[in-house]
């Protein structure tokens, strides 16, 4: 979000909270988007990301009063719906952060990487428009990573929320956030490898 | 180059176990350096720095999910229902 919508931001926060109903709906409708994407691509459930938008906006409604502007309002509404995905999530299962099987480069008992990489498809990430199969792969690889491991992948590369945040929501160390970002990137970075190599 | 310098070369394994403070500039200048030394050697260990740093933009744009317009629709009339009845 640009320094001006950022402006906008505040002065729409502001009215809204003076009572203004208009301009807190245009803050829903700068941020739907991005609050309503978190939710989906956490829960992976269209009905669930509906409610978590409703109920993350409505949350954020009530809470306006407590909103002092330490933070641009988009993360904070950002946070809401990543702390409510997340219960939701906790309702429904019991998380699953096995990592045994997470895939991963292989390496000789000398510590040299067993497989040489085919190519380097870095540069295909600048292409404007996904191949339409690799984009199925990743979803796919994303869809197979641990639970654990997905949402803090999806909370830090595809949300932007900070190590701190994701430790808190998550309740696990800044380190144990690391590491299983770390894990789940090398997890990811086997399912494209081989899709290049498979085309 | 020393002995005990050489000794302290990364190797694939280690390198790649430190990519994530690497590229965070969170190393200490030492191992910083030990890995960039393993990296001026390894091609394939640079092959694998680009790849994995292009992993998150090419999951970025893969899990795009946009908002349909009828669930904004439900979205604005559930908040208008829950608030005006406040």
């Amino acid at each position: 979000m640009t320094q001006t919508s950022v402006e906008d931001d505040r002065e729409l926060l502001a009215r809204a909270q003076a009572g203004d109903m208009s301009a807190f709906e245009a803050l829903v409708d700068r941020h739907e988007e991005k609050v309503y994407g978190l939710a989906l691509r956490m829960t992976r459930s269209e009905a669930d990301a509906a409610e978590i938008a409703q109920d993350t906006f409505l949350s954020a409604y009530q809470h306006l009063s407590e909103f002092r502007g330490e933070a641009a309002f988009g993360s904070w509404v950002h946070r809401i719906a990543a702390n409510n995905a997340l219960m939701r999530l906790r309702r429904q299962k019991v998380l699953d952060i096995v990592s045994d099987d997470l895939a991963g480069p292989e390496f000789t008992d000398r510590g040299s990487l067993a497989e040489v990489p085919e190519s380097d498809w870095s540069k295909r990430a600048d292409d404007k428009i996904l191949d339409e199969e690799l984009g199925r792969a990743i979803r796919e690889a994303t869809d197979a990573l641990p639970e654990g491991y997905r949402e803090v992948f999806l909370l830090k590369d595809l949300e932007g929320l900070s190590y701190e945040e994701i430790s808190e929501m998550v309740g696990i160390s800044i380190p144990a956030v690391k590491s299983r970002l770390h894990r789940a990137r090398l997890a990811l970075r086997e399912a494209i490898d081989a899709f290049y190599k498979e085309v | 180059m020393g002995l005990s310098r050489q000794s302290h070369m990364f190797n694939c394994k280690e390198s790649i176990d430190s990519l994530l403070p690497f590229l965070e500039g969170e190393m200490s200048p030492e191992d910083e350096e030990h890995l960039r030394q393993h990296l001026n050697g390894c091609p394939p260990c640079v092959e694998f720095v680009n790849t994995y740093r292009a992993t998150s933009g090419l999951c970025r744009k893969a899990l795009v999910k946009s908002m349909p317009p009828e669930v904004a629709g439900r979205l604005r009339a559930y908040l208008r229902s829950k608030l005006e009845t406040k």
